[in-house]
């Protein structure tokens, strides 16, 4: 069965094509990376950041065959919080690769290690390793500013965060291409440290993306109010709902949490109305597939004051 | 479409001239620079300084490039005999330009220093296997590249 709102669906069938064309695709910038990466330091930081920007399209891929799915007795509130889980775990491997690796370069950096590129022969010709490398960072460059520049409206439309922070890897996966062409060109002018410089930058991209969603993904554990896609502040969606529940029952106390890519609400201390109102009529303009459900607690309710 | 025809032209256009530009760049490209400028030095000083491993069998292969190195540099080649940690050491530190041996490409000096391509026709060598090969100061991409293209 089909859970998921009927206004999505198309979008939610795209992105999961989108996801594995990424998979495609990065895999052949992987191998490319792999292939020509030498002993450059900036290039063994972009291959990793590569590698790991699979992580959210695989991620997303995983959430999307179970969110459709029934809830079970186990699991009787369904599956839409998967993304979240996923998500989570992502994160949480892309900060400790980050940190991992600007440690890594940091001391290649300290000890002044010189890294040598030296020249190899492709069909019969001598050719310098770091033309071949920098040929590969062009394609890491040409590859995700085209896929991430696809995915981000999609991404939006579906409130989707796993989609979006996918999307805004990439942008990040292209500046790392260009770091790692800058480091290279450095290497060719005799420059030793733009490697590793380049490496630390890249490292330093990959760490700050690790936190930022870990902060993402550590909100919505927590049962936070609604985020932006693509800040840590309360979403005006979500702000224009809360003020139109405080309209509607000026007495209740409004809560809006967010589950996977729905607002959850509960109206605190206010009876259920006899004649309750659609859901879609109260998001208003706003995509009324959003909210996911509105439930009541009468003033009654067994409760604990010092809870919550 | 999440990407419009006309920007997604832009992009792609992008992309080719940064791959033109690269490509032109190698096509006209001299070899590296090298960090601690022992090209640079050797063509000053008109002097190679060989590390010659005692004991290591002399290779016909290993004198030939020597010869068409120097040759291109305008240098001669001064041979300074010594036991393979001793004159490894020296190379790293710069006082050394290249060490001639047998060695292996897993050899725990595999870090330290870069060992070239194995000589005289041993493309397919084990990485276990002691080969004749130069060994190189790390770093020195334009040293390197130098003497590599001689000994293809």
């Amino acid at each position: 069965m089909n859970r998921l709102p009927a206004p999505i669906r198309e979008d939610f069938a795209r992105a999961k094509r989108l996801e594995w064309q990424t998979l495609f695709w990065m895999s052949t910038v992987v191998a490319a990376m792999f292939a020509t990466m030498g002993g450059s330091q900036a290039m063994r930081s972009a291959l990793i950041e590569d590698v790991l920007s699979l992580v959210p399209a695989i991620t997303f891929l995983i959430a999307a065959h179970f969110e459709p799915k029934d809830p079970t007795g186990k699991y009787p509130f369904g599956f839409v919080r998967v993304n979240s889980l996923a998500f989570l775990v992502a994160a949480v491997a892309l900060t400790a690769v980050g940190g991992f690796l600007m440690y890594e370069s940091a001391m290649t950096l300290i000890m002044a290690e010189h890294p040598t590129v030296a020249p190899v022969e492709v069909f019969g010709h001598t050719v310098w390793l770091g033309w071949l490398m920098i040929a590969a960072l062009g394609w890491s460059v040409a590859v995700p500013m085209i896929l991430g520049r696809i995915k981000l409206p999609v991404a939006e439309r579906l409130r989707d965060k796993v989609l979006h922070t996918d999307a805004l890897m990439q942008k990040a996966d292209w500046q790392t291409g260009l770091a790692g062409i800058v480091g290279i060109l450095g290497i060719y002018f005799g420059y030793w440290w733009a490697d590793s410089a380049a490496a630390l930058f890249i490292a330093f991209s990959i760490l700050r993306d690790g936190l930022s969603n870990m902060g993402i993904a550590a909100a919505e554990l927590l049962d936070g109010a609604p985020r932006e896609l693509d800040s840590s502040s309360i979403s005006a969606e979500a702000q224009r709902l809360q003020a139109r529940l405080e309209e509607l029952w000026p007495q209740g106390d409004v809560r809006l949490r967010e589950s996977g890519r729905y607002i959850v609400g509960t109206i605190e201390g206010v009876h259920p109305p006899d004649d309750l109102p659609k859901l879609d009529e109260l998001m208003g303009d706003d995509s009324a597939w959003r909210l996911a459900r509105l439930s009541f607690s009468p003033p009654q309710a067994l409760r604990r004051e010092d809870v919550g | 479409m999440g990407i419009t025809g006309n920007a997604f032209l832009r992009l792609a256009g992008t992309v080719a001239s940064a791959a033109i530009l690269i490509a032109g760049l190698a096509a006209c490209a001299e070899l590296p620079r090298d960090p601690n400028g022992t090209t640079e030095r050797i063509r000053r000083t008109h002097e190679i300084v060989l590390g010659d491993i005692a004991g290591a069998p002399r290779s016909p292969a290993a004198e030939r490039i020597l010869e068409r190195v120097a040759g291109r540099l305008g240098a001669r080649v001064t041979r300074v005999e010594g036991h393979g940690e001793d004159l490894l050491n020296r190379l790293e530190k710069g006082k050394v330009d290249l060490v001639y041996g047998h060695f292996a490409q897993a050899s725990p000096w595999a870090g330290k220093v870069h060992f070239g391509s194995p000589l005289e026709r041993r493309r397919n060598a084990g990485e276990e296997e002691h080969v004749p090969r130069f060994a190189f100061r790390n770093g020195e991409n334009g040293w390197i590249a130098l003497v590599e293209r001689e000994a293809r």
